[in-house]
């Protein structure tokens, strides 16, 4: 085997590459094209996920539930919530471009990949602090419906007219609006969370296994 | 855009245009992925020509920039092709130099290498490239004795694959 290593070894040396060799054209003309490196798409990815539960607040419903909120004596509960979550986003954002930047093609095989690594795991973090504060949110929001009883009134000042609405009925809204909250709270929680995790494993399949095979090294 | 870095960028990479296709004809199976992974490395190269300093080879630096990238930046990630089409893995044969006994050794040589995982061609790779354990080492950021350990432990591996 040795011998046929070496072999190979002299046989690779004297050859050239049956490719067509490039010209200088050739060449200059790919300066100008644009990377499709996986780094890449993980900047472009992660920044998509960082506006994604953002976009949330455009929904009509959701905004809707931001104005309940007052009638519903949640103002000071999901005040603070806002300000920790903006803390939060803030620090993880930050983090996510000191590690971004720090990533370079002149590292070596296992730091830069250690590297990459390390970055998505920041928007990994990110992603399950996005999920807990759904959650929270919409726990909350279902508990404040339960709790209040200006929960009814809440509905009167969203303009209908409930006077003809009997008592049992009205508890029935009430049931239905908790479960409704609850329901969209699951839902966008697996919905983002499914999302996340498929690209999450698309783009980093490959990465990951040729970081576990130098790892293995180690051992 | 410096002109005259572009221009001695390009001199450069024309005239070492033979490690980086060395690397694309292991690291792809056709044509076309070939020419997309020379046209990353291209481009990661040029992003990175800054930082080269001229303290070591042109040559050297590439094949640090051209294994990462065929290895972990390179987005597309190959299909295992089993039946692997020789035509794809030939190099250019000069005529007095034939020799059909070694010519078969070495088809199937460059079949089985093909076969490795990523890690393992770069090692294969850095190998045939004559590059000595510390460079290797360097290069992949593992121990020099590990590099020794993983590089017998290939040699048995492509053993295997030629007398299964």
């Amino acid at each position: 085997m040795m011998d046929e290593l070496e072999l190979l070894k002299k046989d690779w040396q004297k050859k050239e590459v049956a490719h067509p060799k490039l010209s200088y054209e050739d060449i200059y003309k790919m300066l100008l094209k644009k990377s499709s490196s996986v780094v890449k798409w993980i900047f472009i990815i992660s920044i998509i996920e960082f506006t994604i539960p953002h976009l949330l607040y455009l929904l009509p419903s959701v905004n809707d539930g931001v104005k309940v909120y007052d009638s519903l004596g949640l103002k000071t509960p999901m005040l603070i919530l806002t300000v920790i979550q903006y803390i939060v986003i803030a620090y993880f954002i930050i983090q996510f471009y000191k590690r971004y930047k720090e990533i370079s093609v002149l590292d070596n095989a296992k730091k830069l990949m250690s590297k990459i690594i390390k970055t998505r795991k920041t928007v990994k973090n990110y992603i399950i602090f996005s999920l807990i504060m759904i959650v929270l949110f919409f726990t909350i929001t279902t508990i404040g419906i339960y709790v209040n009883d200006d929960f009814i009134q809440s509905l009167e000042l969203s303009g209908q007219d409930i006077s003809h609405i009997s008592l049992e009925k009205l508890k029935s809204i009430k049931l239905i609006a908790m479960l409704t909250v609850a329901g969209t709270g699951v839902f966008l929680t697996l919905g983002i969370g499914a999302i996340y995790f498929l690209l999450y494993g698309f783009l980093i399949k490959k990465l990951n296994r040729n970081y576990t095979e130098l790892k293995k090294l180690e051992i | 855009m410096n002109k005259n870095l572009e221009h001695a960028f390009v001199t450069e990479l024309e005239s070492n245009q033979n490690i980086v296709h060395k690397v694309c004809t292991l690291y792809t199976n056709d044509k076309d992925a070939h020419n997309d992974l020379f046209q990353e490395i291209t481009i990661q190269l040029w992003k990175a020509y800054p930082k080269f300093r001229g303290d070591s080879k042109f040559s050297t630096w590439m094949y640090r920039v051209a294994l990462n990238t065929a290895i972990t930046l390179y987005r597309k990630s190959k299909k295992r092709v089993q039946t692997l089409d020789y035509e794809s893995v030939i190099f250019k044969i000069k005529a007095d130099e034939y020799d059909p006994t070694e010519e078969e050794q070495l088809k199937l040589m460059y079949k089985a290498v093909k076969q490795l995982n990523d890690i393992d061609k770069a090692l294969v790779f850095l190998y045939l490239e004559d590059k000595n354990y510390s460079e290797i080492s360097e290069t992949l950021g593992i121990s020099e004795v590990n590099a020794r350990v993983k590089m017998n432990r290939i040699k048995t591996k492509l053993k295997t694959i030629l007398n299964p």
